[in-house]
């Protein structure tokens, strides 16, 4: 179990590192914001208590001397300077790079050394040793391990506590029990300082006590037992009987008996207390302090209102937590379920539409209308705004502008915009590198830009919004923008475009993403090698989106991806071909119509369809795939707008709209182009899911190489 | 006389590819099941029979006798396909092999094995573990995971 | 039925901790992440005992601790401190406040347990 406290702590660590480096970001545009001051302590506070209760003691250490300056500047004893903030992000870096040790292993404090050094040269006067040291026993009334004297001793106790005891919580009867629990012990509880009822306020503890206990454990082991009432109550312990004393009388004397004789007791007190097997109220009407009647009717009032209070404190009043952790797992178990869920209810259908009975489809449409919206909820449980995505991007530009010596800001839209938890994670990578590129490649140096009549300061901005069923991000900069030419002459002399063709800009743009291109006439650290945007591509094709590229020479690059919102499940259209199913994403459909023997012989050979005065290219998916049997008279064109191109795909027939619980085909089928994996049908036959991006590179390709 | 690689007494399942018998470590094998209709992948080798719906699972299905350079196994009453569980490039993947017919589980134990011939088997000898016999007949023992390895299926694409 | 504690700290890994040790022993465990979310969560929930942090944001221990005394039905239940080394001027605020007892943190699990059979009787 430890294992799971230690592996939120490691969590929670990350998100508090996280909150941490945005608040410090923000610190330096705000540097008097208390707010974020508080916020930057209280990250590092927690960080560091948590830190030494898992067994993370480097951390706890590193971070107290953190915590130490920023409790300075909290109680304004010091100023957030860039000097300061610089060290606080590089303490951020170095706690992280601890935190991903493991507990015990060793750790390089080199870094932490370093940063604390730099540290301590921002405290305002020599430093006094402000060290605290961590090694502070819980010492908390935890039974002390004393040396057992041998003999028991026997001791007489008088406590006395404040009157207002109870409102510090202490329950004096729990305190008498524990000393109870160090041997045996006879207790007597004193009622003469208990006013009239009139000045009694039940808040109050008028009770006093004297305990005499026989124990082996100590006077030490006593006190402990008050540890935390010491300094608000009258706490008298003496020693009054040791078993090296034998009496050799035998019987010891009662216990009321020896309070008499040592005059602790009166005669009548001592009635009192052997009578104590009765209620407060009983012992109050004796004692003549209040009549009988009265205390009936504080009876009452009492029933009554622990009744009402008990009602209260039954009816339904527990809030659950605003948000709640859950392992990844259990959150693909239940996206699993839920696609087989779909699956199992689309034979549902089937069966009942072609069974007829109408009471049966009717509660097959029910079920189809739930489960569709457990699928959305379901769905929706793996989204995450985008925005901690965008914050983290705010630390490399600036990290990576002052690098370059560029001065770049960036701005974000849309930080809220909630996406998958797989889609932002597998967005990273891709994003990083595109940004990199346009702080690199993008946005020029300062003087060049005063010289082209543009501010100093670049602007990269990074934008996410909804857009029908996928997410388009932005990335957009204001700087020199792609050289067109350059870019064609590159693609035309690696054989991507024929120096005849046309084509447009944006197919011009997009050879960027070919492997190994680059037009970069020098290589830096940061890009240029032209290793980048092909991996880019790659990742968010792997993602089913698309990436289209506009430029402006000399204004500015946008890049703009276009991103499915769900991994697991899509809309699709279900389509025949011989006696094979397959699917197609319903996103990029446009519309489908017929194709007859007759319009195959009117276009001579070419797989040419003539829509609406439209030229639209089609692949004859049959002849493909190289599916057996003979060609249908009338055939379906499915029309699909792939990266801006329409283009169709001919099958024999199309089913209908399907849900598709995507499947993946495995390591074996990877290679296969075309092919995205493959989605189980309501009759438990396999249908394959088309990539049509691919099919038409795969066809360019083959008709490519057949010129 | 022995082979190196087997030391212990193993529990085999034996089956026919054609007339000839082969056998499978027991302990690979996930399940068998009767041929049930494969829905081909476009654009694979031959050999890439295509893939089944195993309870909710798409599973690929490889047509042994192709890979082994004999003739297309012909679906009759006896067909089946064992599913089993291979090492591919370090991850556990599940896979199913088209064989004609099943036959019994044998245990053989390693004094009985012999290493596999360098010539006269048609199969790459990567593929033989070694030559069992059974009933006096002789049994070759496959190395499922060499058979299925990703360069064996590299042929694709 | 066991006792019902309430466990107020930001830290999600101590409350966790604390949590999983409390239910260990018997006992049952409402968690709150700052001072003002326990309020809430204390408002007609009579518990049987408090455990709160000392730093949180929103509303710090001290805060949490001077309203649950000057409420009604958790009015007089023992409440425990967690405090960061030995810091005596919080451990003085909270006393003073109306804290029952501290932990210091960090502490071990049997440390929580003894500390809670002590207050809780």
């Amino acid at each position: 179990m430890m294992e799971q406290a230690i592996t939120t702590y490691r969590e929670e660590a990350g998100e508090l590192l996280a909150e941490l480096e945005t608040s410090l970001l923000d610190l330096e545009e705000t540097p008097d914001n208390s707010d974020l001051i508080n916020r930057v302590f209280r990250a590092m506070h927690t960080i560091k208590g948590s830190g030494a209760m898992f067994g993370f003691d480097e951390i706890a250490i590193f971070t107290h001397e953190v915590e130490t300056v920023f409790d300075l500047v909290r109680n304004g004893k010091m100023t957030v300077t860039k000097r300061l903030l610089d060290l606080t992000l590089k303490s951020r870096d170095h706690i992280s790079y601890l935190l991903s040790c493991q507990i015990g292993e060793k750790v390089d404090r080199s870094r932490g050394d370093e940063i604390i050094a730099g540290l301590r040269q921002l405290l305002p006067k020599p430093e006094t040793d402000g060290k605290k040291s961590t090694n502070i026993q819980a010492n908390n009334g935890s039974p002390h391990s004393d040396e057992e004297l041998a003999d028991e001793s026997t001791w007489r106790i008088r406590f006395r506590p404040a009157t207002n005891i109870l409102l510090c919580g202490t329950n004096p009867l729990s305190l008498i029990n524990e000393l109870r629990e160090l041997g045996s012990a006879h207790v007597v509880a004193q009622f003469d300082e208990i006013p009239q009822l009139s000045d009694l306020s039940p808040e109050n503890c008028y009770i006093y006590w004297d305990i005499i206990l026989t124990t082996t454990r100590g006077e030490d082991a006593i006190r402990d037992v008050f540890i935390f009432v010491e300094d608000d109550c009258e706490i008298k312990i003496e020693l009054i009987d040791r078993s090296g004393l034998i009496d050799k009388e035998g019987d010891y004397k009662k216990l009321g008996d020896i309070l008499v004789e040592r005059g602790d007791l009166s005669p009548v007190e001592m009635q009192k207390v052997l009578m104590q097997q009765k209620r407060f109220g009983e012992l109050l009407v004796e004692q003549g302090i209040v009549t009988s009647e009265k205390v009936q009717s504080a009876l009452v009032e009492q029933q009554h209102v622990k009744g009402v209070r008990k009602e209260r404190s039954e009816a339904p009043q527990v809030e659950t937590a605003a948000s709640i952790r859950v392992p990844a797992e259990r959150l693909d178990q239940l996206i699993n379920l839920v696609g087989e869920m779909v699956t199992v209810q689309a034979r549902l259908s089937q069966v009942s539409l072609a069974g007829g009975d109408p009471t049966f489809i009717a509660i097959s449409e029910e079920v189809e209308r739930l489960t569709n919206e457990l699928r959305d909820t379901a769905l929706n449980i793996r989204m995450l705004p985008i925005g901690s995505t965008f914050s983290k991007f705010k630390r490399l530009v600036r990290d990576l502008s002052g690098e370059l010596g560029k001065e770049i800001e960036m701005e974000t839209f849309g930080a809220e915009t909630e996406l998958d938890k797989t889609v932002i994670e597998k967005l990273n990578d891709p994003l990083v590198h595109l940004i990199r590129n346009s702080i690199d490649h993008g946005i020029e140096m300062p003087e060049i830009r005063r010289a082209a009549g543009k501010s100093t300061i670049g602007k990269v901005h990074l934008g996410a919004e909804h857009s029908g069923d996928s997410v388009l991000i932005t990335i957009k900069d204001d700087g020199a923008g792609l050289d067109r030419d350059a870019i064609k002459a590159k693609a035309i002399e690696r054989g991507l475009i024929s120096p005849t063709a046309e084509p447009a800009d944006r197919e011009i743009y997009a050879q960027i993403f070919a492997p190994g291109f680059s037009t970069a006439a020098t290589v830096t650290s940061v890009s240029g090698r032209g290793v980048g945007m092909d991996v880019v591509k790659r990742g968010i094709d792997g993602l089913r989106g698309t990436i289209g590229v506009d430029s402006i020479r000399g204004r500015g690059t946008t890049i703009t991806l276009k991103i499915p919102l769900t991994l697991a499940i899509i809309d699709s259209l279900l389509v025949r071909i011989g006696k094979d199913h397959f699917v197609l994403p319903l996103a990029a459909i446009e519309e489908c119509i017929e194709l007859t023997t007759a319009d195959v012989a009117n276009s001579h050979g070419r797989n040419l369809a003539n829509v609406r005065g439209a030229i639209i290219p089609y692949i004859p998916l049959r002849q493909h795939f190289r599916i057996t049997g003979q060609r249908p008279d009338i055939e379906q064109i499915v029309i699909a707008d792939i990266h801006g191109t329409k283009v169709g795909f001919v099958v024999d027939k199309v089913v209908g709209e399907h849900q598709t619980v995507i499947k993946s085909l495995g390591k074996m089928y990877r290679n296969v182009k075309g092919v995205s994996g493959a989605t189980i049908l309501g009759d438990g036959t396999v249908a394959l899911i088309l990539d049509m991006n691919l099919l038409l590179q795969s066809v360019e390709k083959l008709e490519h190489d057949a010129v | 006389m022995s082979v190196a690689g087997i030391t212990e007494t193993v529990q085999y399942l034996t089956f026919k590819l054609s007339e000839e018998v082969f056998a499978l470590d027991v302990a690979k094998v996930r399940e068998i099941l009767e041929i049930t209709s494969i829905t081909k992948v476009p654009q694979t080798p031959d050999f890439m029979r295509g893939v089944i719906n195993l309870r909710g699972s798409v599973v690929p299905v490889i047509d042994m006798r192709l890979k082994f350079g004999m003739s297309a196994t012909e679906q009759t009453v006896n067909t089946c396909i064992i599913v089993v569980e291979i090492n591919m490039d370090g991850d556990a993947t599940v896979l199913g092999a088209l064989a004609d017919s099943v036959q019994e589980v044998v245990e053989m134990d390693p004094e009985s094995i012999e290493a596999a011939p360098h010539i006269g088997t048609r199969l790459k000898t990567d593929f033989i573990k070694g030559m069992g016999k059974v009933d006096n007949r002789f049994v070759m023992i496959l190395d499922i995971d060499k058979v299925f390895s990703s360069d064996e299926l590299a042929e694709l694409g | 039925m066991g006792k019902l504690i309430m466990s107020a700290d930001d830290s999600a890994s101590v409350r966790q901790m604390v949590s999983f040790t409390l239910k260990q022993n018997g006992y049952d465990v409402i968690e709150a992440v700052d001072g003002l979310d326990a309020l809430k969560k204390l408002n007609g929930q009579k518990v049987d005992m408090l455990l709160t942090d000392l730093n949180m944001p929103n509303m710090d221990g001290i805060g949490l601790i001077k309203g649950v005394r000057s409420g009604t039905i958790n009015k007089f239940i023992p409440i425990v401190m967690l405090t960061t080394e030995s810091n005596d001027t919080k451990k003085a605020e909270g006393k003073a406040a109306g804290a029952t007892g501290w932990i210091v943190k960090p502490f071990k699990p049997e440390q929580l347990i003894a500390v809670v059979k002590k207050v809780l009787g």
